[in-house]
């Protein structure tokens, strides 16, 4: 199970960078005068070229950490920043613009757009950016889609497509932009085995190449192909271990697992 | 059990939420109330058949239409007697003439009166299919030459008139000065042909005849014997016609090529002229009120449909749990039938208020002139109400339908995997697009052609007629025909008449609150219809290439009375009026715009005219004496009505003429100088339709004006049902949209990104509605000025102003959900239900 490509970023982190950097970050829910804490003084880092793996039973905050991961949802407190940008200070349309660039998102149920092809699926996160030519914007979709092996399906619409191909799909749509990270929400959450398999070969891979990914998962399997796990628990961060410490990983993930259960 | 559950259910979903159950029922309500309310209007005013007391509906058997003149012509009772007696497709048929004629000698109080007169052949009552209730009806004696003159009463004359005495039958009334033995009394609520009040028999040599003749003042009706079609008869006569007019002299050839069939059948009720004239204007309310359901039921279909989409999950866990598709389909029924149910409950109160208000509005608009037809009256009937069945029906079934097919359609593994809202496939997308693009349509077709027919109407109202009204009262003058005949213009016979409206002109005059007194055939304001005239020297080659004008007569020194003055030439002086109208030059006096328009090298004064038609009538020649000042006959808004007219001398015809007073001080006070001084002139003369001048001009409008506020009303509802509507379905379908909008989002689309990409494709839904509505409603319009002139400011407010109103509708209606929806974060969206 274990992969070279893991061993190799971590001995090509010599300087590593810090690209997310969370510090007593709290995040509360109010409906009809409930108050519910989800994330609970939650201080992480990730260093660029990381792949990491958070777990945790269902409700336990890891969904709600990633949405703050990607700027989809604002912190109650707490100081945020990535790959240097403070994010606490800065508007919607910046946070817009961040998301655009810096990240690249994964879904549970794909979210593509069903009234647009793969191209156009693929293309989306770059319409939104000034910088880049049609041209430019062309060769990068072309480059994702030979990356996920759909070349031929650039003029399908998702509906035509398998699950396995629609996540590939979006995981092009997600490192066609060349973001700073990836983040993915439960990525083979909604597959089947082998379609799970091509696709966290495909994650494989992109960390491979040097990409940072941050992965929400339940599938022990999975989680066993980062390099760190994050265990959450009630809205608190309470293990982070290399997936290198055998030991640790095995202990880790049996935690996970009889929580979970 | 089941069943019961499902009700319970369903009615405590409702009450769950008010306010969406009292939405939908004040809509459903509102457009079934407009729909049972303008079937009842239309259906009994003009479409449901005429059948009086059996199962065979009544038709009409007339002349020509005058497009000129904007109503039907009478026809030569020799033809029509053809008919009667060959058509094997009648069960009866009969001829009559309906006039206006004075009563009198009934009592001193009421002096004489103006009725409605009809002449009907001893067998109108048979073919009517209605008998008195008092005496007799006609026989085939009371026809004939020398037999006593007799007389049929309406009930409504019976009892106004003679309050109701039951020994009215055998005692004489005098009809123009004239007496007739009264031998019946007709039922209440009869008037027909129309508004009749008395009935006198046809003398038999006035129908009966033997050849072709000018004569063309008949009218007929008969009634289809049982499985008969108007159109079976209709070839049928065309047949009886043609054989006959093989047999025609040149002199009437003309009758064979006439374009529109020289006698037409028609259902009765379209003999109304105001009806016939605005045939277009109900057709285009019933296409409207038409659009307005259909807008009713895509908003009520819209509201279900976004509940279901609130409700998917909870469908996607019953179909789950083994719920059969029949059972959830009537779950989902049952919600539309209580709300329609309710809905149609207060749409019969609704529509109830209307028709009062409508019989109302008819009582106001008729008390003047007294021409209602008998049959508008309006009642909620039994159609009405099937009407009403059937459209509750049709509403449950499309608004109930719809929201089931999009549960059934729904990707329910989805829902329940993932409990997100990304079950909205491209068909429910295509679909929510097609519901904005229509409302687009159709609220853009009712608004246009509503604003368009109101704007028509005010400026008809605030038109300048060229007349002063202020101060001045009208009525109209009838000399009985038994005290004032004409005997073909003899000096005699005109002398004293003239002589009468000059005496009361000169008695009036000398009172110090009457300032003038003017005569005229149609004042200014009414009237209106053209016929070709010729001018000499000038005729074209074919009569109907000639210029058209208006011809009505008015007496010496009239235009101060009404503001108008002469601008070159003379007045009509007492030199026109020779001993022998034969010999004597007859002088006319023409409009500023004729002379303008026919005499553009300023000549006009001593020009000869005559007017023509295509069947061989001419009248004489006659010199243009002078010009006076500008004024328009006939309704603004009636596309028959003339801006050119000549006006020739009272002095020489024969014509009923209108009174019309300039006076100081109160109006009763001048309406008693004029009843008192007609009285002590001639008990005899009848004065009627008496009234102020701004009220007659605002006659003809009345029936348009009634017409257009239901038009108001439709706009109204179309507004509201429009804006509400496409706000709904905006509003849903960016609802549904919402994880694309939070993935975009996701994916770095600004806000500003994101609501420039709905308001485009509502761009591209505008371009498509708009382009629809608005042909749609230039081809209703365009329809509509076949009976009407639609002023040419409203189409600048119609078919511009309208769209930019739902363009704006429209984009606020995007923007609104559309900044809703940014204004949370993306991850709501992404995890939302």
């Amino acid at each position: 199970m274990e992969t070279s490509s893991k061993n190799r970023a971590v001995t090509n982190l010599e300087k590593p960078a810090v690209l997310v950097e969370l510090k007593d970050l709290n995040k509360v829910f109010v409906t009809d005068e409930v108050e519910t804490k989800a994330l609970n003084n939650i201080n992480l880092s990730i260093v660029a070229g990381e792949y990491l793996a958070i777990t945790g039973p269902s409700g336990c905050g890891k969904s709600t950490l990633l949405s703050l991961l990607g700027l989809l949802d604002t912190p109650s407190s707490g100081q945020y920043q990535l790959a240097g940008h403070h994010t606490a200070s800065i508007d919607k349309d910046e946070r817009a613009r961040i998301r655009n660039k810096e990240i690249g998102f994964i879904f549970q149920s794909f979210n593509l757009i069903s009234d647009l092809t793969v191209a156009e699926n693929i293309a989306l996160p770059l319409t939104y950016r000034t910088d880049l030519s049609h041209r430019q914007r062309q060769q990068m979709v072309l480059a994702s889609l030979e990356k996920v092996d759909l070349t031929h399906r650039a003029g399908h619409y998702p509906s035509q497509l398998s699950g396995g191909q629609q996540q590939r799909v979006a995981v092009a749509r997600a490192i066609a932009g060349k973001p700073a990270i990836i983040l993915a929400d439960e990525p083979t959450g909604n597959l089947d085995s082998n379609n799970a398999e091509a696709v966290m070969t495909l994650l494989d891979e992109l960390h491979h190449d040097g990409a940072t990914i941050c992965m929400v998962t339940h599938d022990l399997a999975s989680a066993a192909r980062s390099q760190r796990i994050i265990k959450v628990f009630d809205g608190q961060l309470i293990a982070d271990k290399p997936t290198s410490d055998n030991a640790t990983i095995n202990s880790t993930l049996i935690e996970t697992s009889a929580v979970a259960v | 059990m089941s069943l019961g559950i499902d009700i319970t259910y369903a009615a405590r979903l409702l009450l769950k939420k008010p306010v969406f159950t009292l939405t939908s029922v004040l809509i459903v309500a509102i457009g079934l109330g407009l729909t049972l309310y303008t079937y009842s209007l239309l259906s009994q005013l003009i479409f449901t058949p005429l059948t009086l007391n059996s199962d065979t509906p009544l038709i009409a058997i007339e002349g020509e239409f005058n497009d000129a003149h904007g109503r039907g012509q009478g026809a030569d009772p020799y033809h029509l007697n053809q008919i009667k007696a060959e058509s094997e497709l009648l069960q009866g048929m009969s001829l009559y003439l309906s006039i206006v004629r004075t009563i009198s000698g009934v009592s001193l109080e009421v002096g004489s009166r103006k009725v409605h007169l009809t002449y009907g052949e001893w067998d109108f009552f048979e073919v009517a299919g209605v008998q008195p209730i008092l005496g007799r009806g006609f026989n085939p004696q009371d026809s004939d030459s020398g037999a006593e003159p007799v007389i049929v009463l309406s009930h409504d004359i019976w009892q106004s008139l003679f309050s109701g005495n039951y020994d009215i039958i055998g005692t004489m009334v005098q009809v123009e000065a004239m007496s007739k033995r009264v031998i019946g009394v007709m039922p209440e609520g009869f008037a027909f042909p129309a508004i009749a009040q008395i009935w006198l028999p046809f003398p038999a040599d006035r129908v009966n005849a033997t050849q072709a003749s000018n004569d063309n003042e008949r009218r007929a009706f008969g009634r289809l014997k049982p499985d008969v079609s108007l159109v079976q008869f209709q070839q049928e006569a065309r047949g009886i016609l043609h054989r006959h007019f093989q047999a025609l002299t040149q002199e009437f050839s003309w009758r064979a090529a006439s374009p529109g069939g020289y006698i037409r059948a028609f259902p009765y009720k379209l003999t109304n002229e105001a009806v016939n004239h605005h045939y277009s204007v109900f057709v285009a309310m019933f296409i409207v009120v038409l659009l307005i359901l259909l807008l009713t039921c895509i908003n009520l279909g819209n509201l279900l449909l976004a509940r279901v989409n609130e409700r998917i999950k909870e469908v996607a866990i019953r179909i789950a749990l083994g719920i059969p598709r029949k059972r959830l389909v009537l779950q989902m029924l049952w919600e539309s039938i209580f709300i329609c149910c309710l809905g149609g409950f207060v749409a019969f109160f609704l529509a109830s208020w209307s028709v009062d208000a409508t019989n109302s509005a008819f009582d106001q608009i008729f008390a003047v002139n007294g021409e209602r037809p008998f049959w508008w009256q309006l009642s909620l009937a039994a159609d009405a109400m099937i009407v009403l069945l059937i459209a509750l029906l049709f509403m449950v079934l499309l608004t109930g339908l719809l929201p089931a097919w999009r549960a059934l359609s729904a990707d329910f593994n989805a829902v329940l995997r993932d409990g997100t809202r990304g079950a909205l496939g491209q068909k429910a997308g295509r679909a929510n697009k097609a519901l904005v693009v229509t409302e687009i349509t159709l609220s853009c077709v009712v608004l246009v052609v509503a604003t368009m027919l109101l704007c028509s109407s005010y400026s008809a109202q605030k038109a300048d007629y060229g007349v002063d009204t202020d101060n001045r009262i009208t009525a109209a003058v009838r000399l009985s025909w038994g005290s004032y005949p004409w005997n073909d213009g003899a000096p005699e016979a005109r002398k004293k008449r003239n002589d009468f409206y000059y005496r009361l002109k000169d008695e009036l005059q000398q009172r110090p609150n009457i300032h003038s007194l003017a005569y005229f055939s149609s004042l200014p304001g009414t009237g209106g219809g053209s016929s070709h005239f010729e001018i000499q020297g000038k005729a074209a080659a074919v009569f109907n290439e000639n210029p058209m004008w208006n011809f009505e007569v008015v007496s010496r020194d009239a235009w101060r009375t009404v503001g108008m003055k002469i601008i070159e030439g003379r007045d009509f002086t007492l030199s026109d009026l020779g001993g022998d109208l034969a010999n004597t030059e007859s002088p006319v006096i023409i409009n500023a715009a004729m002379a303008r328009d026919l005499f553009p090298n300023g000549d006009a004064i001593g020009q000869r005219v005559r007017t023509i038609d295509g069947e061989g009538f001419q009248t004489e020649w006659r010199s243009i004496i002078g010009i006076v000042s500008d004024s328009v006959h006939g309704s603004t808004m009636a596309s028959t009505s003339a801006q050119h007219t000549g006006y020739g001398m009272m002095d020489r015809h024969r014509w009923g003429v209108n009174i019309v007073i300039h006076y100081s001080g109160t109006q009763s006070q001048a309406e008693t100088a004029l009843i008192q001084a007609i009285k002590s002139m001639d008990a005899d003369v009848t004065i009627y339709h008496l009234q102020s001048y701004d009220n007659l001009i605002a006659q003809p409008m009345l029936l348009v004006n009634a017409v257009n506020n239901i038009f108001l009303w439709c706009g109204l509802v179309a507004l509201v049902l429009a804006a509400s509507g496409i706000y709904a379905v905006a509003a849903n379908s960016i609802a549904l949209r919402s994880q694309e909008i939070a993935t975009r989002r996701a994916l770095g689309a600004s806000n500003s990104q994101v609501i420039k990409l709905f308001l485009g494709q509502a761009g591209i839904q505008l371009i498509v509605g708009l382009t629809l509505g608005i042909s749609l409603s230039l081809c209703l319009v365009s329809q509509l000025t076949e009976s009407m002139v639609i002023a040419s400011s409203s189409y600048m407010i119609g078919l511009v102003g309208i769209p930019i109103f739902i363009i704006a509708m429209v984009l606020i209606a995007t923007y609104i959900p559309s900044n809703k929806i940014i204004k949370q974060e993306p991850s709501e969206g992404l995890r939302q239900l």
